[in-house]
């Protein structure tokens, strides 16, 4: 039987955030309750790129850690090639990689290569294998040449490269990218894009989740679109009926 | 390409090594703060020794223990209670850093259980607070002419890992509160303050009264001072420290699983509310 790659069902996320001290006081620790996702389902196919979008605080971001096990859905399960995002955490994270979008998460007082070769570490692989597949992936993403440069250094575009290639450091079936253009020139967005189309998505055959805003990315990239609003999924449709759907 | 997963000793020990090149490279930009806090300690090994020229060990019957030695007394104290400072503050601290940072979440999305993620930086401060304290003791030893003639080392060797873990207990617990709070260490300040006072870093605990002698034995650092200045000044063996190694053994085998237990659930809570990258 030919099983999806991604199935989601029925998946809600509530947040309680703490409370203010004069709350805490009256013996109330948390705030009113934030609901960021709600009954949420949909499936996606192997080798398949459904792209997410919505307004912000719709709830992509959750829904992106909630697949890539970072975060624990409060209703509905998720699944990833076969393991239950909230159960099988480990196993999920050996077949899912989350590209962080977040220029915070490298250590910038370090090279990009040395970055590198801390996060494979991370993914169980030997000093060697390190060295070659870091190689490999900083020559893949274009920073062969910046590779020995400090992070800090680095433009933002570089950034999101290196984010692009430790997420591709473990081989991951699924890979779950959280506005990958972020804060890029148009030119820069117009090349990552480019790239993650042609060597990281479709080169692969992999299946992706793209959380993006972004209706150029969105057409560039995906197969299909989810439209997320208020933590709801308001439909679906093909990336040329994006302009229709979001009323543009 | 097939990525095994290699055994968790292996993995660890690699997650570990990166973890040590990763923190030389970031060193080499911290040259300054590193001479700093090396002539810091210069400055704080030298006033130590001044201050025990002018105490003296004929106006002191409480450093009869000791040998009389109230620069390896005191110098044993400082360096004991920074690591203690490792441990309660030191995977506090780079949690909270990572978090600040924004490495802790990518950190945590990768394979790699959370335990081998959060264990290579206490292992690493702990390993470098042990060389510094190593270091340290032998300048002391040459340039300031402390007396280690008298040294057990067999018993250093039998009460440091006792030490290590009693510490490393306490770090988790702190770990874990400061990951639940967010912003306090308050096991750190409260265990810190009280150690300092109680433990004896600086005198003997033999000048406290009674009742804040048995709030002192509640501590882990006033055994692991007894024990250690015990045995390096006067190279007593582990049959004369046993309450010190008891107490020890028992302070390890509480905290220990208690750091764990907290660290795991303040994890489990982060992955709830989404707070491994927030601050």
């Amino acid at each position: 039987m030919n099983e999806p790659a991604i199935l989601v069902e029925g998946l809600g996320k509530t947040f309680r955030p703490p409370a203010g001290l004069r709350d805490m006081l009256r013996g109330r620790f948390y705030g009113a309750p934030l609901e960021a996702l709600r009954e949420v389902s949909f499936k996606v196919s192997r080798g398949e790129v459904v792209c997410v979008m919505g307004p912000n605080g719709a709830g992509k971001s959750t829904l992106a850690r909630i697949l890539g096990g970072l975060l624990t859905p409060s209703t509905g399960r998720a699944v990833v090639e076969g393991a239950d995002a909230a159960a099988a955490v480990p196993a999920l994270r050996r077949k899912v990689s989350f590209v962080v979008g977040d220029e915070r998460s490298f250590h910038f007082r370090v090279s990009g290569r040395g970055n590198l070769h801390y996060f494979a570490a991370l993914h169980g692989l030997s000093a060697g294998t390190a060295r070659r597949r870091a190689g490999e992936l900083l020559e893949r993403v274009g920073l062969g040449a910046a590779a020995d440069r400090r992070y800090g250094e680095y433009s933002r575009g570089m950034r999101q490269r290196l984010a692009i290639a430790r997420g591709l450091l473990g081989d991951p079936e699924v890979l779950l990218l959280d506005e990958p253009t972020l804060g890029l020139d148009p030119r820069g967005a117009r090349d990552l894009r480019v790239f993650l189309r042609d060597e990281v998505v479709r080169g692969s055959g992999r299946t992706a989740i793209v959380c993006s805003n972004d209706p150029a990315e969105v057409r560039a990239l995906g197969d299909r679109v989810l439209f997320l609003e208020a933590g709801r999924l308001r439909g679906e449709a093909g990336p040329d009926r994006i302009e229709a759907e979001l009323g543009l | 390409m097939n990525l095994a997963v290699p055994a968790q000793p292996f993995w660890f020990a690699r997650i570990l090594w990166a973890f040590v090149r990763r923190e030389i490279a970031a060193l080499g930009s911290y040259r300054i703060a590193a001479l700093l806090r090396l002539l810091g300690f210069v400055s704080v090994v030298a006033s130590l020794l001044f201050l025990s020229r002018f105490v003296g060990a004929a106006v002191n019957p409480h450093l009869a223990g000791y040998a009389g030695n109230y620069l390896g007394f005191v110098v044993i104290g400082v360096l004991v209670a920074d690591l203690q400072n490792v441990g309660i503050s030191g995977l506090a601290h780079r949690i909270r850093a990572a978090q600040m940072m924004g490495t802790l979440e990518a950190e945590v999305a990768t394979p790699a259980p959370p335990w081998m993620v959060l264990g290579a930086p206490p292992v690493y401060e702990f390993g470098a607070a042990a060389l510094r304290a190593t270091g340290y003791l032998a300048g002391a030893k040459l340039l300031l002419g402390l007396d280690l003639s008298r040294a057990n080392w067999l018993s250093v060797l039998i009460v440091a890992p006792l030490v290590v873990a009693a510490f490393t207990g306490l770090g988790l617990l702190a770990a874990g509160t400061t990951m639940l709070v967010r912003r306090l260490n308050p096991v750190a300040n409260i265990v810190g303050s009280l150690s300092f006072f109680l433990s004896g870093v600086m005198y003997p605990v033999s000048v406290l009264p009674g009742w804040l002698r048995a709030m002192g034995n509640l501590l882990p650092l006033t055994h692991a001072l007894t024990a250690l200045r015990g045995a390096l000044l006067a190279g007593a063996g582990p049959s004369a420290m046993k309450d010190s190694l008891l107490a020890l053994l028992a302070f390890s085998a509480a905290l220990a699983p208690a750091g764990v237990a907290v660290f795991v659930y303040a994890l489990r809570r982060a992955r709830d509310d989404g707070s491994l990258s927030h601050y």
